[in-house]
């Protein structure tokens, strides 16, 4: 199977699996108990937070909350932080957060969507003008997981302080984090990472929270772990992994993301493009190309694919009451085009052989579709 | 003091002869249904005795029985030696705390030394003095406490006769071949087949991979409520990928519908034949859809010798929904996952279809070798 749906899930690490074993057999106690077996869960939950900052962040100014996923944390952000008049997002970002501000409208705060442009970024002199001095949150997604286009959040998060400094900033960095440069400067608040995207494993995430930016209502209560602000059981076996995972993804992250530049490249340039139409912008994200089949069904073109022993993923389900991607469709493309979307994502496992043999599956699908 | 269920049997005594029969296939199910549990199964006359059951099975036991047909009624209470001593200490146990009440009496044995009315008085007189929170009431009593004398020297109390499925046990009215689409109609009429007493097989169509594996996941899981009740080992599927892709390729766009339930009926009359299966079943309604006109039920009809029963045709939606909800498959019908792949659904279906016309399109395809290519495709998906 040559996996190319690596923006949904990625095969976890062995190197990682292997190092954080210990906590799975060895040294399972609870992080809270005060005898020693406890206390070195409890320090390997405390290692793996230092490391996670120092990934991208001035671990003095920032520090880490886990949870057990993107969407959790996603949601600790946008229901801690936009609690007054009103929140300003964009057409573009995960179900994750655009659900969660959606939500904030019955909790009395007015969700503020700024439109994309055709690439998925999102329209930043449109989304200034929503900010105002009512403005209690900003959330802008850092990599969108449709187009892989990247948006400039720092220079985003400058603006909108220099616009509203009372304004928190928060980015949904899953798709970023251990595979774009980041660093997290002084204007973003609060950044949401997640494990399984970087070869850990699922049920693990993490928000960066700037310390300057105050304590976050927790949205779990109980024993009173991650400060108060996210209590339970922490996943040390979960976070061991995600720390080790990201140990080795920023290791080789530049040289992982030049080299993928080039096999995204080659996958577009090998694709018929008499069938397929490119939605991906060329300074995005090198681990995401998406491309539309015109005309036809990218759901069935992916289980065509999928008999042919690669997976990718898609924009689109064959679903009357919901057909079509909500992110692709704010960027403005026509039903054609909404229908036929594949989403072709990578990771440093990728080699060029992989990408030659399922851009030819995609052309040969793309041939087949409807029995023409 | 024993805790029994009563089941009580619904058409079996018109039987007349066959009566045996009948019961021998209603005792079979009655079997099947309580698979797995702990239990007895004892036949007294004109009703069976559900025995020996752990108490936490009880609730389970009762909605496995409220599902198989040909049961009139059920009970769940006591059995107990027949002198009023015993009869009392059930009926205490089953009468409750407090509101107005009656006590009804039915005596088989007609040996007993007490007339039917009198043990009614006695027990309730002594309910009365053991609680005073009681009273009776024989016209609108909120709650009847029912004894029945049986002739071996036993009693049964019980609270409250629960209305079974009612029809005949399935099985004893030959076997059909449902074609079972995701949707909310052919699961009930499946049911309502299977109610009349008929053994039910499941056969599925799909278009993978235009439609998905999720689709097919909800339709294994409708057979699997539907079988509770109208029985079956698998669902049959048969991919008519191919023959969607011909007819679009090459016919007349308006009949796409048309042209596929045409093979869909083919296919089913020669599984149904493997299966044994003695007539076809879908749940069709007349005019709920293009393809559901007299005009394209006869086209249908018109490549099959077998009959085709089409229980739902004279219901509105909004009652075949009812049903649905009542039998459970509902909430799985309307999952979002299509069985039919827009891609081959022609903007304007014809509606009243010329048979003419129709086999002058179908002569564009070799029908034949595409029922065979189908049905090599046929694969069989355990329910259980």
């Amino acid at each position: 199977m040559i996996y190319l749906d690596n923006a949904a899930t990625t095969r976890p690490s062995e190197g990682a699996l292997a190092r954080a074993e210990h906590y799975l057999t060895q040294c399972f106690y609870n992080p809270s108990a005060l005898y020693h077996g406890g206390i070195e869960a409890h320090r390997m939950i405390t290692d793996a937070r230092r490391v996670l900052l120092s990934c991208i962040a001035d671990s003095s100014s920032y520090d880490l909350i886990f949870t057990s996923c993107g969407t959790e944390a996603d949601n600790q952000a946008i229901f801690g932080a936009g609690r007054r008049g009103n929140v300003v997002t964009t057409a573009g970002e995960h179900a994750a957060v655009y659900e969660s501000c959606k939500e904030l409208k019955n909790r009395g705060v007015e969700p503020r969507f700024a439109p994309l442009r055709a690439d998925g970024s999102v329209d930043v002199v449109a989304l200034l003008s929503l900010v105002d001095d009512k403005t209690s949150l900003v959330s802008v997604i850092h990599v969108s997981n449709e187009t892989g286009a990247v948006n400039d959040i720092a220079a985003i998060a400058k603006l909108v302080k220099q616009k509203n400094p009372r304004t928190v900033f928060h980015s949904d960095g899953v798709q970023a984090f251990g595979k774009i440069p980041v660093r997290l400067t002084k204007e973003i608040d609060l950044y949401t990472v997640s494990a399984h995207k970087i070869g850990a494993l699922k049920g693990t995430g993490a928000l960066f929270r700037r310390k300057t930016c105050g304590t976050l209502p927790p949205y779990l209560y109980g024993g009173g772990q991650e400060g108060g602000m996210r209590s339970g059981t922490e996943n040390v076996f979960g976070i061991s992994c995600f720390r080790y995972a990201a140990e080795e993804k920023f290791a080789t992250l530049a040289q992982d993301g030049s080299r993928l530049a080039d096999v995204k490249e080659l996958m577009w340039q090998q694709l018929d493009h008499k069938l397929f139409s490119r939605i991906s912008p060329s300074d995005g994200s090198p681990y995401i190309l998406t491309v539309s089949a015109r005309g036809k069904r990218g759901e069935a073109l992916q289980r065509m694919l999928w008999d042919k022993d690669v997976a990718v993923g898609t924009g689109s389900a064959c679903n009357s009451k919901k057909p079509h991607s909500r992110v692709l469709e704010a960027c403005g493309y026509e039903d054609d085009v909404l229908s036929g979307i594949l989403r072709v994502s990578f990771s440093p496992r990728t080699t060029e052989e992989d990408v030659r043999i399922a851009a030819e599956a995609m052309n040969e699908a793309a041939r087949q579709f409807g029995g023409l | 003091m024993e805790k029994v269920i009563i089941v009580r049997y619904a058409e079996i005594h018109l039987k007349g002869k066959n009566r045996g029969y009948f019961e021998r296939v209603f005792c079979v199910n009655l079997e099947k249904a309580l698979k797995g549990i702990r239990h007895e199964l004892r036949r007294t006359s004109g009703r069976y005795l559900i025995a020996a059951f752990d108490d936490l099975d009880a609730e389970e036991i009762l909605s496995r029985i409220s599902r198989v047909f040909g049961v009139h009624s059920y009970s769940i209470g006591y059995r107990v030696p027949s002198d009023l001593d015993s009869v009392f200490a059930a009926a205490r146990i089953v009468c409750p705390q407090a509101g107005t009440f009656k006590v009804e009496t039915h005596r088989a044995d007609k040996r007993y030394p007490m007339t039917s009315i009198e043990i009614s008085a006695a027990i309730g007189g002594k309910l009365l003095d053991a609680n005073p929170a009681l009273k009776v009431d024989v016209h609108a009593p909120q709650h009847t406490v029912y004894l029945d004398i049986r002739e071996e020297g036993t009693a049964l109390v019980f609270g409250a006769f629960e209305e079974g499925a009612g029809g005949m046990p399935v099985g004893t009215s030959s076997k059909g071949l449902l074609l079972i689409s995701g949707g909310i109609d052919s699961p009930v009429a499946g049911y309502m087949m299977a109610k009349r007493g008929m053994d039910v097989e499941y056969l599925h169509f799909h278009s993978y991979p235009y439609t998905n594996e999720q689709a097919k996941d909800k339709v294994v899981e409708l057979a699997r409520i539907l079988s509770r009740y109208a029985g079956g080992e698998s669902l049959a599927t048969v991919k008519v990928t191919h023959i969607q892709e011909e007819i679009h390729k090459k016919c007349a766009p308006e009949l796409n519908v048309t042209l596929l339930r045409r093979f869909m009926f083919r296919i089913a009359e020669r599984v149904a034949k493997r299966k044994g299966a003695k007539c076809l079943i879908t749940g069709e309604s007349l005019g709920q859809v293009a393809s559901q006109t007299m005009e394209g039920i006869a086209s249908s009809n018109a490549v099959v010798t077998l009959p085709v029963f089409r229980p739902l045709i004279g219901f509105d939606k909004e009652e075949i929904i009812v049903r649905a909800k009542k039998i459970g498959t509902f909430d799985t019908s309307v999952l979002p996952y299509e069985d039919c792949c827009t891609v081959f659904l022609p903007e304007f279906p014809a509606i009243k279809p010329k048979l003419s016309f129709i086999e002058e399109e179908e002569k564009k395809l070799d029908v034949e070798a595409l029922v065979e290519e189908a049905l090599t495709t046929l694969e069989r998906i355990s329910i259980h």
